[in-house]
């Protein structure tokens, strides 16, 4: 049996390179290549309805601006900062929600500055997944990312969902590092909070 | 969370590893904290319809030259 050498495929920069330059199948095999995780991203964002027209937006805005593509950082970056916008832009069009505080989804600490759960309480969340039925978790994640305040919500979708680094987060929302981490700080916060909210304990 | 991302002086990050180390509260409290991201981004993890993928090959067909039978 003969074991074939797998073509070399052409990196992100290549592609950007020719797709610039006029080539169409190479920025065929850009949206090939992002669409998933744009989509992903855009439903993250903003909401599963809204991601559609997010994504449109997204691969029209970078066939129009290529050019603009330096190579000084990487491409999926560029393109993710490019969706981005797109889904913050599409956002601000909407109607304002009003804010809601999650405040009760935050840690609690007695006079003595110890939490005021037990380590078993506070134990839960780590495996809310498992204690969940799925499709219960799955609707319920949806929900209370989209009730985090934006500012948070946007940080700790790009960081912790999308696994961006720190520093590109930061480029992304154009916010100093510090900024970005405690905004994912009080969103990690929360969301634990509210897991453990769900699975009937106190945060 | 600058614990966690590494990013506290040295001598900071050690008083704390030593107390989390010994404080039964908050080892479980770091353990759910780290555990949240990872929930949060599997429970979230959307694949996108093939009828998402024709309308936005019909959208770029309308507007650009890509996708063109």
């Amino acid at each position: 049996m003969t074991v074939g050498v797998p073509a070399l495929e052409p990196s992100d920069e290549t592609l950007a390179a020719r797709a610039a330059g006029g080539d169409n199948s190479a920025f065929e095999l850009i949206v090939q290549r992002y669409q998933a995780r744009v989509f992903r991203l855009a439903c993250r964002l903003t909401s599963d309805t809204e991601a559609p027209d997010v994504l449109q937006d997204t691969f029209l805005q970078v066939y129009r601006h290529l050019q603009s593509f330096r190579g000084d950082s990487r491409f999926g970056t560029w393109l993710y900062r490019v969706a981005t916008n797109a889904a913050l832009m599409h956002r601000r069009s909407d109607a304002r929600r009003p804010a809601e505080s999650l405040e009760m989804y935050m840690p609690q600490f007695d006079a003595d500055g110890r939490h005021r759960a037990t380590p078993a309480e506070l134990q839960v969340a780590s495996c809310a997944d498992e204690l969940l039925d799925r499709r219960v978790l799955v609707e319920k994640a949806r929900d209370i990312i989209a009730r985090l305040p934006d500012l948070y919500r946007d940080a700790f979708v790009l960081r912790d969902l999308e696994e961006m680094s720190t520093a590109d987060v930061a480029q992304a929302l154009g916010i100093e590092p510090a900024a970005v981490r405690q905004r994912v700080h009080r969103a990690r916060l929360m969301l634990r909070g509210y897991l453990s909210d769900l699975l009937g304990v106190k945060p | 969370m600058d614990f966690l991302e590494g990013v506290l002086p040295a001598e900071v990050n050690a008083a704390l590893e030593e107390h989390v180390a010994g404080c039964a509260r908050c080892a479980a409290f770091v353990r759910s904290y780290q555990a949240t991201p990872r929930i949060m981004r599997e429970a979230t993890a959307i694949t996108m319809p093939s009828d998402v993928e024709a309308s936005l090959r019909a959208f770029l067909r309308a507007r650009t030259r890509a996708f063109q039978p």
